[in-house]
């Protein structure tokens, strides 16, 4: 199994909004606190390298305390220069948010380039609350995901110039210098919540599916669909086209894993996540069909999950490091996937550091029969 | 409330409210009132053969997935006409209603017999923006649009539904694919309000908190002839907070325009 580490990069405070994405006033964010944070979070992924985890994660969202990463590339850029071994895994940009999306093209070829071919490019839609922070139409999002992933992707493979002229995106010359290292382009990955549209274009493309911050028996089910529509495209899913995205909390023994995960981990979901309804869904961002199998089913709000929740669920790894290697085996011998990519909070800089320390040492080397193996090769394109 | 009947307006379905007798009467809702047949309805019925249809979208009228643009609802109440073979219409709109009513009149202001545009959106008004109700959970939206929130009771879903919660979000959905950015306005419209000759009464909510005054204002300079009418117990949808002020409003701008051309 591949380790990856993933950061959001929040800014964490307490607060008694109702939400913490797009209305929360930005007069709460402290910029020397900020570069503070930013600083130990990028020498956080660095040290993942040092440690030996197999690649390292960015983001992007906008305008929250959740995630302060509203572009990606830009910290994908500073860590390409200061690591020299693990991918860099961009998760991803939103391509709809982008007016220019041949933007996208240019800077993962960039960071590719300088990187020696290291780059995996995540697609992503972006979340609703994206919408109101871009003001970008909900209606258009789908669309122009497609779109402006047909035209990354052509940016990177056809020889230019040509010209692209799509309903939203429309250039009289696609001719993007630089052109991208690893060939025929870097690696795509699409993380996403597991709506049925984006399983079946995932799958038709080799892209690696990603489940992010979802609880186990939903990520059985959607990797279930995603393998089904790979057959039904006439090949069989590799395992590393089946990632999964989730925090890991570890420490000397169960009671203090869970200890620090009580105070910590739960900030993602009870403060991070906290967000006006409207937000989650503005209109048109899902199809009605969707919309329909999200309300029969009537799971709960980030901010209504008890960590019992997310023990019992599956959506966080938790305990020492006998119980996380047994709780990794679900993952790895169960549902068969080839990638984890989690980020730890041990409350302090310093606690992350051990925390990341003890994982690598305690649990990493558990799971390493397939060292050899490059992920990237054969998937992803 | 008459029974919905179903047309296709050029491929479109649409679902249709018609009742009352006399010259027709072409109401266009304003956003979340698709479907409904309301007092004030009722009321232009007694007077005009009123034909109330669900924009697509909204109410039981399916979404068009070809509507991109406001003015191709406009265009596709143009056909509406055409289809119903309407030559000449009184024209009632209301918020998002007006504001397709409006674009309609630059197109053709000689299929309108009359236009009231109540509390219209639709133009970039300086000094003004917009709040924006996509963001907006119930109490806040209906402190927004009404003066007088019982007034809201009339527009309350029937129930919370699956079905019910998917039409809200399909409504919003047919909404935001015209009005979403820019935000309910067209900047292609207010220059073009100029070429409308159609006799044009503005109904105002005093109150309203969305489109405030100075949007009447603005509206009436740009309008040539309009005349404006305040209703001071309303905010921003006056024909459900004062409906037999606004329609009696209506009827006698209507009727005093016959045999005026």
């Amino acid at each position: 199994m591949k380790f990856y580490y993933f950061h959001l990069m929040p800014y964490p405070m307490e607060h008694d909004e109702a939400s913490s994405w797009v209305t929360l006033s930005n007069r709460h964010y402290d910029p020397v606190v900020g570069q503070t944070l930013y600083h130990q979070y990028l020498d956080q992924l660095e040290y993942a390298e040092a440690l030996g985890w197999d690649g390292i994660c960015v983001n992007e969202h906008h305008q929250n305390c959740y995630g302060t990463m509203p572009s990606p590339n830009v910290m994908a850029a500073m860590l390409v220069r200061r690591t020299s071994r693990a991918k860099i895994a961009i998760l991803g940009n939103g391509l709809p948010l982008r007016e220019n999306p041949l933007r996208i093209a240019e800077e993962i070829a960039m960071l590719d380039v300088v990187s020696g071919g290291r780059i995996v490019s995540g697609f992503v839609r972006g979340i609703g609350a994206e919408y109101y922070s871009t003001a970008v139409n909900p209606t258009h999002s789908r669309e122009r995901f497609y779109e402006a992933a047909e035209l990354i992707l052509r940016a990177w493979t056809e020889p230019g110039p040509f010209a692209f002229d799509g309903r939203f995106y429309r250039y009289p010359f696609v001719n993007p210098w630089p052109r991208p290292l690893q060939q025929p382009h870097p690696p795509v990955w699409c993380p996403s919540q597991g709506s049925s549209e984006t399983v079946e274009w995932a799958a038709k493309r080799r892209f690696p599916y990603l489940m992010v911050f979802t609880p186990v028996k939903r990520i059985a089910q959607i990797y279930g669909e995603y393998r089904e529509a790979c057959e039904r495209n006439g090949y069989t899913a590799s395992p590393y086209q089946l990632t999964v995205n989730l925090p890991i909390c570890v420490a000397e023994n169960d009671r203090k894993a869970e200890a620090i995960a009580r105070e910590h981990a739960m900030w993602v979901y009870h403060v991070g996540l906290r967000m006006l309804p409207p937000f989650w869904q503005p209109p048109g961002y899902t199809t009605e069909a969707s919309l329909k199998r999200l309300l029969a089913t009537r799971g709960k709000m980030p901010t209504e999950l008890t960590y019992e929740d997310l023990e019992e669920g599956g959506y966080i790894i938790c305990g020492s490091p006998a119980t996380v290697r047994d709780k990794l085996r679900v993952f790895s011998d169960e549902l068969k996937a080839g990638i984890v990519c989690s980020g730890m909070n041990g409350g302090s800089h310093e606690a992350t550091l051990e925390m990341m320390q003890l994982f690598s040492e305690e649990v990493m080397p558990h799971f390493r029969d397939d060292a050899h193996v490059d992920e990237t090769a054969g998937v992803g394109r | 409330m008459p029974e919905p009947t179903r047309i296709t307006v050029r491929d479109t379905p649409v679902d249709l409210l018609r009742d009352g007798g006399g010259p027709p009467l072409l109401y266009l809702h304003g956003a979340g009132a698709g479907g409904r047949w309301l007092a004030f309805q009722e009321r232009l019925a007694e007077r005009f053969t009123v034909l109330a249809p669900s924009h697509p979208g909204h109410g039981a009228s399916p979404t068009a997935e070809w509507i991109e643009h406001i003015s191709d609802l406009a265009f596709h109440y143009l056909d509406l006409l055409d289809a119903q073979g309407l030559e000449r219409v009184h024209v009632v709109g209301a918020s998002f209603g007006g504001w397709i009513a409006a674009e309609m009149a630059t197109m053709a202001s000689h299929r309108l017999e009359s236009m009231t545009l109540i509390d219209p959106v639709g133009i970039k008004v300086e000094g003004w923006i917009y709040p924006f109700l996509f963001g907006m959970e119930l109490p806040q939206l209906v402190a927004t649009v009404f003066h007088n929130p019982f007034a809201a009771m009339v527009l309350a879903p029937p129930d919370m539904s699956i079905e019910t919660l998917a039409l809200l979000y399909r409504q919003q959905t047919a909404l935001a694919r015209v009005g979403w950015n820019p935000y309910l306005y067209n900047p292609l419209l207010r220059r073009r309000l100029a070429r409308i000759t159609t006799p044009t009464l503005l109904c105002w909510g005093a109150h309203d908190k969305l489109a405030p005054l100075v949007c009447a204002e603005a509206w009436r300079k740009e309008i040539p002839g309009a005349v404006l009418r305040v209703f001071e117990e309303s905010g921003h949808v006056p024909h459900l907070e004062e409906p037999e002020s606004v329609a009696a409003a209506v009827i006698e701008f209507c009727e005093g325009r016959k045999g005026s051309r």
